[in-house]
């Protein structure tokens, strides 16, 4: 029931953000008629034509009536930038993102869990200061500036790394699509060929974003643990001679887990939307790159689009770790409510 | 093999270990050339709205035009286009009838399309029916006198005529430009809708020609395969069986890309890449000054203070000329400043101006134009041209500095400049331009005359405009050499716009990659590439 009444919260949300990136795109000050009119011979004949083509012509309200209408039969429009239904597009580039975002996520976690576990657990030691240190130069260092870094080093003069470019060797033919997913889909497939080429290709953009990413998880488990570590309970607990992983995980990890699961989920939903750059840098076919060429483009379909779906995402990201919340303590009392 | 099988091959060899599907792709590699760019095809009709430069590369490679540009070698043996040479592609033949005004086009017997349908006058009819009637099409048509179908008559299934009501210069090299492609039209009108009588839509993403490369598949965004049409009769056959073209945004990437071997070509390289790739000399550098191509300062002829005519020199005699050229462009262009000051060089058009640095030539002219004290103005420029044109304001805004003209600078977020420009707001800009026709006059109807945004100095000298309606149709051509050259002298005297240089348009590839050609609309002519 109350997933459900949370789901029905989702719909304001989204018509609000529908409202708001159909007003902000058409607030842009470029006018696409001119731009796309971009051969010399054309003229102000020439620009009208194109105006009237594209609908630009008709009054914004009309304009957004057409937009909600076609909206609701799920079309997002077309692509002036690939020529393109949006929709088709956000469909082949979103599971290209999603697959990166996953694993650099993971990456991330599985490094700054423990950090920051381990940090909490004996600061100023050298494990805390390590910490400190990676979530630093994560932080301090643009990603464009790690991508680049890691393909000098790892395939400019080791040559260890495949040519980072896409998200397969050049030369071979994409799976069969069922998930999108290259990892999945090729061993679906029974290629393990192709799936190796895939991880390979992986590797480097995902310890990109996993770098990028680790920061603000390491620094929140750290303070997150810290603050339960010095709570009375523990002490309690402490002094009742209880087992130290039992203290340290179901007590003060699972205390600590509210503010810390919150991390995550706007970390991952920053990482999927805000992770152009290191789309750029390895020639990764994702979203982010997709609606910032569009931007640039003065094409409003895509950009409109992008929108929607980061938003939906990211509700339903928000929605997830609501429920998350109502595992890890009941106390929340979401799950009766 | 095609990419599916090769994919399962390379596979197959790949599970008895990593190494020998290196050696399987290696094989392919020679006879396979990757390419890689910044930039990436949004469409395959070339009239449509919208179309980027990066579509050009594969509707010139899978389509035939009648015409097509003559082959002229430079200095360094760099094949280029040769504009005043038109020689047949899917004509094997033209003849041009005494009073110029008609051309008649004899087809190629034996030439078919991609499905083997053989190539008729009646698609040449509806291809060229197709483009005057869409805007862009008819827009860059009208340029050769080509307004309406019932100019272009198929004589018989070989013999297409093209009328125009006076004989006209510019019809026939139109024909050789990227417009005019033959569209195998039964193919085309098959997929065409009442709503969409030219097949417009299906047309985006679909080719329907008969040129040398045929599309094999098209990732929007990502990449773009080819392979050869071995039935192809128009010219000698490419060097290449397959193209491999990815889009990579980041210049820093497909250079490494190309230092390590993995990619052959590279396109578009920033000058700085090019003067260092050079240098390092692993791999070889080709650059062409660009033909029509030309970045310029912009004054806005409308706009006072740059509406007096000493205002525009004294600019033009305050710019750090050599100092942009070198640090902006680092030397990969051809100058367009110094040169021979106040009248034509040649007939050749853009040329030097014949301004060259001199600060106190730029003060007494402020004077003279009543500004003794300066002024103070905004400097505008496109992001997406940053990398050039940062440096350009920089230097521009100490220069003027220097003689009392105090500069703000502007950077106008990508795509919105052109926005700017049609409605006459900017004052002083940067920006880029290029004509596809080589003819002086044609270039200073664009550039220098109407109310478009190409003329990008509101430039409306009347005697100018005379000159520009008077060469339009001149077959005289001492009268016109004349013409050209008072045109050449306005443009110099009355700086409507500060040419700067004409940029290099610098390639990298391999040292295997060999028949290189420069073309007007600067993407890859894959006919002539192979590998040595």
């Amino acid at each position: 029931m109350w997933v459900l009444s949370r789901l029905l919260g989702i719909v304001p949300t989204l018509l609000g953000v529908v409202i708001a990136t159909f007003v902000l795109t058409h607030l842009l000050p470029g006018d696409p008629a001119v731009f796309f009119a971009n051969s010399p011979t054309a003229d102000a004949a020439t620009i009208q034509a194109i105006r009237e083509k594209l609908g630009l012509d008709q009054p914004l309200w009309r304009q957004y009536l057409i937009y909600m209408g076609d909206l609701l039969q799920g079309d997002l429009g077309k692509s002036i930038t690939t020529g393109q239904p949006v929709a088709r597009d956000l469909m082949q580039r979103l599971p290209a993102s999603a697959e990166l975002t996953l694993t650099a996520f993971l990456l991330a976690v599985a490094v700054a869990l423990p950090l920051g576990i381990g940090a909490a657990l004996r600061p100023r030691s050298l494990i805390d200061h390590a910490c400190r240190l990676i979530s630093t130069a994560g932080v301090s260092l643009p990603t464009f500036v790690t991508g680049l870094l890691l393909i000098y080093l790892f395939y400019y003069l080791a040559g260890v790394s495949p040519e980072p470019i896409g998200r397969l060797d050049p030369f071979a033919a994409p799976p069969p699509t069922v998930t999108g997913f290259f990892l999945i889909d090729t061993l679906l497939a029974g290629d393990p060929a192709s799936f190796l080429s895939a991880l390979s290709q992986l590797i480097l953009p995902s310890v990109t974003m996993a770098l990028f990413a680790l920061a603000p998880l390491a620094r929140m488990t750290r303070s997150a643990m810290l603050g339960a570590l010095g709570s009375e309970f523990i002490r309690t607990a402490r002094a009742n001679g209880l087992r130290w992983h039992k203290i340290v995980f179901s007590y003060a990890l699972r205390n600590a887990m509210l503010p810390i699961v919150t991390t995550f989920g706007m970390v991952f939903s920053y990482m999927l939307g805000a992770n152009v750059l290191v789309e750029r840098v390895f020639a990764w076919p994702g979203v982010g790159s997709y609606a910032l060429d569009a931007l640039i483009a003065l094409d409003y379909g895509p950009v409109q689009g992008f929108m929607l779906v980061m938003a939906a995402i990211f509700v339903l990201v928000n929605l997830i770790v609501d429920i998350a919340y109502g595992v890890i303590d009941p106390r929340t009392g979401l799950t009766n409510a | 093999m095609d990419r599916r099988e090769f994919g399962i091959g390379a596979a197959a060899v790949a599970l008895a270990g990593l190494v020998p599907m290196h050696r399987a792709t290696a094989q392919s590699r020679a006879e396979s050339l990757r390419v890689l760019s910044e930039g990436s095809p949004n469409s395959f009709d070339p009239i449509g709205i919208g179309v980027n430069r990066s579509s050009i590369q594969v509707t010139w490679n899978t389509y035939d035009r009648l015409v097509r540009f003559g082959t002229k070698p430079r200095e360094d043996g760099t094949l280029y286009y040769d504009y005043f040479t038109i020689e047949g592609e899917l004509a094997e033949r033209y003849e041009i009838s005494d009073d110029k005004r008609s051309i008649t086009f004899h087809l190629r017997k034996d030439a078919t399309f991609h499905d083997g349908t053989p190539v008729t006058a009646e698609d040449v009819k509806w291809s060229l029916d197709r483009i005057v009637a869409s805007p862009i099409g008819k827009a860059q048509f009208s340029t050769g006198s080509m307004t309406t179908p019932d100019q272009f008559e198929v004589l018989d299934a070989q013999t297409i005529r093209i009328t125009t009501p006076k004989p006209d210069r510019f019809t026939l090299p139109n024909m050789a430009t990227t417009y005019p492609i033959i569209i195998n039209s039964k193919l085309a009108k098959s997929h065409a809708t009442d709503a969409d009588p030219w097949a417009s839509e299906w047309l985006k993403t679909n080719i329907a020609g008969g040129g040398p490369f045929k599309l094999d598949s098209a990732v929007p965004g990502q990449s773009v395969t080819l392979s050869r049409n071995d039935g192809w009769k128009n010219g000698a056959l490419p060097g290449f069986q397959r193209v491999l073209w990815q889009v990579v945004p980041n210049a820093q990437s497909r250079r490494t890309s190309l230092e390590r071997g993995d990619a052959d070509i590279v396109q578009d390289l920033p000058p700085q890449d090019a003067v260092s790739l050079a240098q390092e000399a692993k791999v070889k550098v080709v650059g062409v000054p660009m033909a029509g191509a030309f970045q310029f300062i912009g004054m806005n002829g409308n706009m006072a203070p740059f509406n007096n005519v000493k205002v525009r020199q004294a600019v033009a005699y305050a710019l750090p000329y050599q100092q942009m050229f070198e640090a902006a462009l680092f030397k990969r262009g051809r100058p367009l400043f110094g040169g021979k000051p106040g009248e034509a060089d040649g007939m050749e058009f853009p040329q030097p101006l014949g301004y060259a640095t001199d600060p106190a030539k730029a003060k007494a002219l402020l004077a003279e134009a009543g500004f003794p004290t300066g002024f103070d103005t905004t400097f505008s420029f496109e992001l997406s041209l940053a990398t050039v044109a940062e440096p350009v304001s920089l230097l521009i805004q100490e220069a003027l500095g220097q003689v009392g003209i105090r500069v703000t600078i502007n950077k106008v977020p990508g795509g919105q400049l052109g926005t700017l420009l049609e409605k006459k707001e900017v004052p002083f800009f940067f920006e880029g331009s290029a004509a596809y026709l080589s003819d002086p006059d044609y270039f200073f109807r664009i550039f220098y005359n109407g109310a478009t945004r190409w003329n990008f100095g509101s430039y409306a000298n009347p005697e100018f405009q005379g000159l520009v309606e008077k060469t339009r149709f001149e077959t005289d051509k001492p009268v016109y050499e004349t013409e050209v050259k008072r045109m050449i002298t306005l443009a110099k005297e009355e700086v409507p716009i500060i040419l700067l240089w004409q940029p290099t348009l610098d390639t990298g590839m391999q040292k295997s990659v060999d028949g290189y050609k420069y073309l007007f609309h600067r993407m890859l002519e894959l006919r002539t590439l192979k590998r040595v």
